[in-house]
């Protein structure tokens, strides 16, 4: 049987598959990925993706709840002052319903009242980064302004627009209570409230009545605050989870495209010894031929 | 009856006989390296002997020529792979080109301009009235605008390149045919001369072979030793002395080249060899990819659109599109809606967040972010088919290449077999030297002998 003369074909043919598993396994060990571009895994490269889309997403919701938790801390503690102010209003209804006291202790009362609707007032028109926290989704319109045309003194310049923000595929929390809802609801109107209390200290007259007025508007005030308490809650919850899943995604792109970089040094040491092997062979098998016997 | 002068005859004969040989030998070795040589091997015969009365006296040998050895099934079975390794291989080449414009693996391309601009949006829906944030929405738009502009251009620049090769391919095809014709020629005008002829024969077996990596041929022989070459679909290339050269011409509706083969189109008509692979990658796989490319910048384009004109923008008036509208050239076709990406306002207050007219809502722009995990092509969200248009890509040229890896493993094999059979051993030649070598001297040694005994004879007389 005649045989094939021509070894170099085979030699070459395996040299560069030998290359080319070193190469493979050089690149794996310098990107830390298996998979280098799609035909290496076209299903893995389409998993990957998905995978950033949803990784990009939480880190959208993460942002989205940083940002949140900022205005929601700064309403929080500004509807906190508000109940502050509001239990000393209180404290000056009960003192000024004492009968002992004459009409000008009173009318020092009535100052302090006045001091503390302004006071409120304030609160009610409190803005985070430029926004007014209670102004609706008017967030650029100062929500509460004087008005002496009403009974209460104060009247509502904002919208009751609700936004929300999206913390999870489809998880949308509102961001804020219009400032109509907390602080001019009917029957519970802070501003009416204490106007009809400062009056009330005046006159001399009603100031139980009035109270019992200031002590709802206190009461729906501290009601409603629990909102921005859940919803700050709600926020940590969402978070945990959230960075939760943004684990579990790196875990899951490690696993789709991720290099095993002990399987890939010692597939590279291989495929070092296969071609170093396959090279001492080529070197040996054409040296000699016939012709260099013969003389 | 015998004579010594026909003894001398005997031996010179055979002096040449082995002269030719030994040439055979020399010729073999030169060509040891030479790519599509079939080794040859000299005939010799014995002469036919010569009748005195009732004896029959052998009369030598004589040297008639040389014949090549080769498989000729052999050969057509390697032109055959031969087309289709040179198919896939420059179908590869052609896709891994493209391939690469869809790397995310390293985490930048459409996928990431995708996210980033839908985040934008969720980030603006959390301060609405923020122009920071608003500008950041334009930039982002701006940015996967670019990203598809450039997917686009990359892959009609990619097409262009192959398109020129395909001009190349096809001058190759051409002069690969004219000299099989001339060889043709060549060989039916020696008529039966087989020495020559062998050599011609390999110079056309050679050329075959080149030309089957160029395109699909189907090969019949001729009586006359020439070969009838058309494709595997019957558009004639090479008929005895005559060739029939392809030609090319722009096709007004791709741009294009068309090939024409004698009048008539027939460009779709090969499916072998480079020019094929060629062809399957410009005017199959990169128009598919780029449509669908086109589809899913016009789903985004539409919805984005459609959904700012649902809002308000920061003075309150009703919004405007987002890009620039998708232009059909025909109804029902996106093309050049990736290439023509661009984002149509300037002023970020005019980015339609409200849904009412208040600055300060942002429903909007919730919703434009969602549009993220919506239905914007083919019933599919963008980053779905993105996905699976990446997938296909990859799946694309992973499957051809393996198949060309096989491919390659066939033709290594065939080529060993065709070595085994027709490849110059220089053991053999150097066997063979010493042989002819031999048998030249004792040739010569039987002269010198009959040199020899006449001179006696004459020095006797």
């Amino acid at each position: 049987m005649r045989i094939n003369p021509d070894l170099t074909r085979d030699m070459l043919a395996g040299l560069a598959q030998d290359r080319q598993q070193e190469d493979q396994a050089i690149q794996e060990l310098s990107t830390g990925r298996k998979v280098n571009q799609p035909s290496d895994n076209p299903a893995a490269v389409a998993g990957l993706i998905v995978n950033n889309a949803q990784t990009s997403a939480v880190n959208t919701y993460l942002s989205n709840i940083a940002s949140l938790q900022g205005s929601m801390q700064e309403a929080d503690s500004t509807l906190n002052s508000v109940i502050t102010s509001l239990s000393q209003a209180i404290s000056l209804a009960v003192e000024g319903a004492n009968g002992t006291l004459n009409q000008s202790d009173r009318n020092a009362l009535v100052q302090e009242v006045n001091g503390i609707q302004q006071q409120i007032l304030g609160y009610a028109n409190q803005s985070f980064q430029g926004n007014y926290l209670f102004a609706g989704t008017a967030v650029k319109t100062m929500p509460f302004v004087a008005d002496s045309s009403l009974s209460s003194g104060v009247s509502y310049a904002g919208n009751t627009g609700v936004n929300s923000v999206e913390i999870g595929d489809g998880q949308a929390v509102p961001t804020n209570l219009p400032g109509s809802q907390l602080f001019t609801a009917p029957g519970a109107d802070v501003f009416q409230a204490l106007a009809d209390l400062s009056s009330a200290l005046s006159s001399g007259s009603n100031i139980p009545a009035a109270e019992n007025e200031v002590q709802n508007a206190f009461n729906y005030i501290n009601a409603q605050r629990t909102f921005y308490g859940a919803t700050l809650s709600r926020l940590n919850t969402a978070t945990t989870f959230l960075n939760d899943e943004s684990l579990q995604l790196s875990q899951e792109q490690n696993n789709l495209v991720g290099a095993d970089m002990a399987a890939a040094a010692s597939q590279l040491t291989q495929a070092e010894t296969a071609l170093d092997a396959t090279l001492a062979a080529g070197g040996k098998v054409s040296q000699y031929s016939l012709l260099d016997y013969l003389t | 009856m015998a004579t010594l002068f026909g003894a001398l005859s005997i031996a010179v004969r055979s002096l040449y006989a082995q002269e030719g040989a030994l040439d055979t030998t020399a010729n073999n070795i030169s060509n040891v390296n030479t790519p599509g040589y079939s080794r040859e091997l000299p005939i010799l015969n014995e002469a036919p002997p010569l009748d005195t009365g009732q004896v029959s006296i052998g009369n030598g040998v004589d040297f008639d020529g040389v014949q090549s050895v080769r498989d000729n099934i052999l050969e057509l079975r390697i032109d055959q792979e031969t087309q289709q390794q040179s198919q896939l291989q420059s179908y590869v080449n052609s896709m891994n080109q493209v391939q690469s414009l869809f790397n995310e693996t390293e985490g930048a391309g459409i996928s990431d301009a995708l996210n980033q601009f839908f985040n934008s949006f969720q980030q603006l829906a959390d301060n609405p009235t923020d122009i920071p944030s608003r500008q950041a929405v334009i930039s982002a738009g701006q940015d996967l605008a670019a990203a598809f502009q450039q997917t686009g251009q990359q892959l009609s620049t990619i097409q262009q390149g192959i398109d020129q090769q395909v001009v190349q391919t096809v001058n190759e095809i051409n002069s690969d045919t004219t000299q099989l014709a001339t060889l043709n020629e060549q060989i039916s005008s020696l008529q039966g001369n087989s020495e020559q002829a062998g050599m011609l024969q390999d110079q056309q077996y050679s050329l075959l072979n080149n030309l089957s990596q160029l395109v699909d041929v189907a090969v019949t022989n001729t009586n006359s030793g020439g070969l009838t070459v058309t494709t595997t679909n019957g558009v004639p290339l090479v008929a005895g002395g005559q060739n029939f050269s392809l030609s090319t011409a722009t096709d007004s509706s791709t741009g294009f080249q068309d090939i024409y083969s004698q009048g008539a189109d027939v460009t779709s008509s090969f499916i072998g060899g480079q020019l094929a692979g060629l062809l399957q990658a410009r005017d199959q796989t990169i128009p598919s990819v780029l449509s669908n490319l086109d589809n899913l910048a016009a789903g985004i384009i539409n919805s984005v659109n459609a959904q700012s004109q649902e809002g308000y923008d920061l003075n309150g008036a009703k919004g405007t599109n987002f890009f620039q509208p998708v232009v059909q050239p025909t109804p029902g076709s996106n093309a050049g809606a990736a290439e023509n990406m661009a984002v149509a306002i300037t002023d970020p207050s005019l980015i339609a967040a409200s849904s009412d007219g208040t600055q300060g809502d942002n429903a909007n722009a919730l919703a434009l972010a969602n549009i993220q995990n919506g239905a914007v092509v083919n019933g599919d969200t963008a980053t779905d088919f993105y996905s699976s248009l990446v997938s296909e890509v990859g799946n694309d040229v992973s499957s051809a290449t393996d198949e060309q890896e096989s491919v390659g493993l066939v033709l290594t094999q065939l080529q060993n077999q065709r070595s085994d059979t027709s490849g110059v051993s220089l053991d053999e030649e150097a066997a063979n030297l010493i042989l002819y070598q031999r048998a030249y001297e004792a040739a010569a040694e039987v002269v010198a002998a009959i040199n020899s005994i006449t001179s006696d004879i004459i020095q006797t007389v």
